[in-house]
C-alpha cells in the first residue's frame, strides 16, 4: 500500500494504491474516484454496537466504507468534506492517537478504531464531546483537518496551550488539563477563548489553522433568510 | 534478525517528537531496551538498564501507563509502558527500592478510574432521577396545566375537528336511533354534579363499529356500533366511558403530554436524523401509549360508577366490551383505540361487585325497535 498526497494546501486528496486483495478503510462519502478493480463495500466498523455507539457518541458516520482491491490492483482517489489539509502517518502498533470526531479521512486495514470516553471534565468543557476516536494498530492512517495541519512536538515535561476547537489528534502519551484562557472568568469569555487545554510533553500535537464552528457563525450570517 | 513487533515508546532528545518505538524485556537486573531500526537492513541497538538507575510514575492520556525515566550518555530519556503484561513483569521483578513509587503510580491509576466511575455514576444518577421524574412527575405537570386552561378554549379546540370531521360523514338528524341516543346521554348526564360541558352528540350512519368524544364535549357514534349492541344499555356503557374521556379532559392531558414531551426530548437530543430521529418517535410513542391505557381505565372505572348513579344496567358496558374483543369481525375501530384485555375486563367486573345491589331503571325505548331502524336484523347476530 503506498500512498500519496495530491494537490497538497486548501483542497488535496490522497491517492492510496491498492495491491491486490488490500484494502482500506475510509469516512463514508471519501471516495472521490477509483480504479475499476476496487470494490466499495460500506461496513460498521467496531460491528454493530460499535457503529452505533461511534454514531451516536461521537457523532461520526455509522457506515464506513471498504475499499477493496478485491479484483486486481488499483488506485483510490480520496477527499474530505472541508477545505483543509491533510496528513498522512504511520501507525507501528505502540504509537496511538487520539482524533477529534472529523479528523478521520482513512485508514489501513491494520488501524482500529475505538471511540473511547473522556473523563467529565475533558468531555464537558474540551468541545470534542464525551467520546472521541482512539486510533491504533498498524498501518497507515490519513487524517484531515479545516485549514492547514500543524505539528506540535513536545518534549518530557514540555507544556503547550492550545484553544480546543482547533484539536486535530494527539498521541495518548500526552496529557492535557482544560483550563480556562485567562484567570477570571468573565475575561476568559470575553477574550474569545473560553476555554483552552494545556498539554504537556512527551508526544505530538496536531492542530488545525481554523476553527471549523467560528466559521460556521461567521457563514451564517451571510445566509439569506428565506421567504 | 528477529522480527518483533514494538511494545514501548522511548523519549530523548535524539529520538522523535513521537517518540521511538522499542522492545522492553522485563530481566533480573533491569530492563533490556531494543530499538526497531527505522531503515530495513539496519542493526536493532539494544540498551541495558539497571533498576537502580530509574525512577517510575504514572503517565499518559490516562495515566494508563507506567513512565521510567533515567538519565543516560545522551541526556534524560522517558519510557512509556502500555503494555500489561510488560507493566505486570516490571512490578514483579522491581526491586525495593522502586516497588513505593510503583505502588504509588498504581495508587495513582486507582484514584484516577475511580474519580472517574464515580463521576459517571453521579452522573448517569442524575440522568436517570430526571427520566423517572419525567415519567412519573409528569402527569402531576400535565393535570396542573390543564387544570389552567379554561373550558371555553377547550370547546374551541374540539369544535373545528368535530364539524371537519362530520363535513364528511352522513349525519342522522332524527329517527329511533337518534332518539335513543339522546335519552342516554340525558340520563347520563343528568347524574354529573357541576358539569361545566354542555355535550353534544352526533349519530354517524356508517357500518365502522366506533365511537369517540372529542375535548370540549362532542361526542360521535357511528350507527355501526349501534346495530352490534344487543340492548340499550351495551350503548350507553360505552357512552358513559367517551363521556368521562372529555369530563377528566383526557383529549387535553394527551395534547399537553404530547407537547411537553415532544419539547422535553427536543431540548435534550435536539433534533437528530435516521436512527436518533426514529428513537425520539418511538420514546414519544411509548410515552402516549402508557398515558393512553392509564387514562382508558380511568374512564372505565368513572364510567361504570355514572352508569350506576343513572340506574343504568352497569354490565352492559362489560358484556359488550367482552363481545366485541372476542367477535374481531368487520371494521370494530373502537378496538383499536380500546383494546380489550382480560385485566381491564376484570377490573370492571370487581369493581362492579363491590357496588351495592340496585334496580336499573329501563329505557322508554324498545332496543329491537332501534335496531330495526338500522336496518339490523331482529335477532341477535351471531
Amino acid at each position: 500500500m503506498k500512498s500519496e498526497i495530491l494537490y497538497p494546501g486548501a483542497f488535496p486528496m490522497v491517492r492510496v494504491e491498492l495491491a491486490e486483495g488490500e484494502h482500506i478503510k475510509a469516512e463514508s462519502g471519501a471516495m472521490v474516484a477509483c480504479s475499476p478493480t476496487i470494490d466499495i463495500e460500506s461496513k460498521m466498523e467496531g460491528g454493530f454496537l460499535g457503529a452505533l455507539s461511534r454514531k451516536f457518541l461521537t457523532g461520526e458516520k455509522f457506515f464506513f466504507q471498504t475499499l477493496r482491491a478485491s479484483r486486481g490492483a488499483g488506485e483510490v482517489l480520496l477527499a474530505p468534506t472541508v477545505p483543509g489539509e491533510i496528513i498522512v502517518m504511520e501507525l507501528d502498533g505502540v504509537n496511538e492517537y487520539m482524533v477529534q470526531k472529523d479528523g478521520f479521512l482513512a485508514g489501513a486495514a491494520g488501524v482500529v478504531i475505538d471511540s473511547q470516553m473522556q473523563s467529565m471534565s475533558r468531555g464537558l468543557l474540551g468541545g470534542e464531546g464525551f467520546f472521541i476516536l482512539k486510533m491504533s494498530g498498524k498501518g497507515m492512517l490519513a487524517l484531515n483537518s479545516f485549514g492547514a495541519i500543524h505539528k506540535i512536538e513536545l518534549k518530557p515535561g514540555q507544556e503547550y496551550i492550545v484553544d480546543n476547537s482547533h484539536l486535530v489528534a494527539w498521541s495518548t502519551t500526552t496529557t492535557y488539563s482544560i483550563e480556562k484562557a485567562t484567570s477570571g472568568w468573565v475575561a476568559s469569555f470575553t477574550s474569545g477563548e473560553g476555554f483552552v487545554c494545556r498539554f504537556r510533553g512527551p508526544g505530538v500535537v496536531y492542530i488545525q489553522s481554523r476553527n471549523p464552528g467560528s466559521f460556521g457563525a461567521w457563514v451564517r450570517q451571510f445566509i439569506p433568510v428565506s421567504q | 534478525m528477529v522480527e518483533s513487533t514494538p511494545n514501548a515508546l522511548c523519549f530523548g532528545d535524539e529520538f522523535p517528537a513521537s517518540g521511538a518505538p522499542c522492545l522492553v524485556h522485563v530481566e533480573d537486573h533491569g530492563l533490556t531496551i531494543t530499538f526497531i531500526p527505522d531503515r530495513d537492513g539496519a542493526e536493532p541497538r539494544s540498551e541495558s538498564l539497571r533498576f537502580s538507575e530509574l525512577t517510575v510514575s504514572a503517565g499518559g492520556l490516562d495515566h494508563d501507563q507506567l513512565v521510567a525515566t533515567w538519565v543516560g550518555l545522551k541526556g534524560q530519556r522517558t519510557l512509556y509502558l502500555k503494555s500489561p503484561d510488560v507493566i505486570r513483569a516490571f512490578r514483579q521483578a522491581a526491586p525495593d527500592h522502586l516497588s513505593q513509587p510503583l505502588e504509588r503510580a498504581a495508587e495513582q491509576v486507582r484514584q484516577v478510574r475511580q474519580r472517574h466511575r464515580m463521576v459517571w455514576s453521579i452522573v448517569g444518577g442524575a440522568l436517570l432521577v430526571v427520566v423517572l421524574g419525567l415519567w412519573f412527575g409528569s402527569d402531576v405537570l400535565v393535570e396542573l396545566a390543564v387544570d389552567r386552561i379554561p373550558v371555553e378554549w377547550e370547546r374551541k379546540l374540539g369544535e373545528s375537528t368535530y364539524h371537519d370531521f362530520l363535513a364528511h360523514q352522513d349525519v342522522m338528524k332524527d329517527g329511533p336511533a337518534v332518539d335513543a341516543v339522546n335519552e342516554m346521554i340525558h340520563r347520563l348526564t343528568g347524574q354529573i354534579p357541576e358539569n361545566p360541558y354542555t355535550f353534544e352528540v352526533t349519530v354517524v350512519k356508517s357500518d365502522v363499529v366506533n365511537a369517540f368524544a372529542l375535548p370540549g364535549g362532542y361526542i360521535v357514534v357511528f350507527t355501526g356500533l349501534m346495530k352490534k349492541a344487543e340492548s340499550g344499555e351495551e350503548v350507553a356503557g360505552v357512552l358513559a366511558h367517551e363521556l368521562n374521556h372529555v369530563l377528566q379532559r383526557h383529549g387535553l392531558e394527551r395534547i399537553i403530554k404530547q407537547l411537553g414531551f415532544v419539547a422535553v426530548v427536543s431540548i435534550v437530543l435536539g433534533n437528530p436524523p435516521g436512527l436518533g430521529g426514529m428513537m425520539k418517535q418511538l420514546g414519544v410513542e411509548l410515552m402516549t401509549l402508557k398515558f393512553g391505557r392509564a387514562q382508558e381505565t380511568e374512564a372505565d372505572l368513572t364510567g361504570l360508577e355514572l352508569l350506576y348513579r343513572a340506574k343504568i344496567d352497569p354490565s352492559g358496558m362489560i358484556t359488550f366490551f367482552q363481545r366485541l374483543a372476542e367477535k374481531d369481525e368487520g371494521r370494530v375501530e373502537w378496538l383499536s383505540t380500546h383494546p380489550m384485555s382480560n385485566a381491564r375486563a376484570e377490573r370492571l367486573k370487581t369493581q362492579l361487585a363491590e357496588m351495592p345491589k340496585q334496580n336499573p331503571e329501563p329505557f322508554t325505548f324498545e332496543w329491537t325497535k332501534v335496531r330495526a331502524s338500522q336496518g339490523a336484523p331482529p335477532s341477535t347476530p351471531p
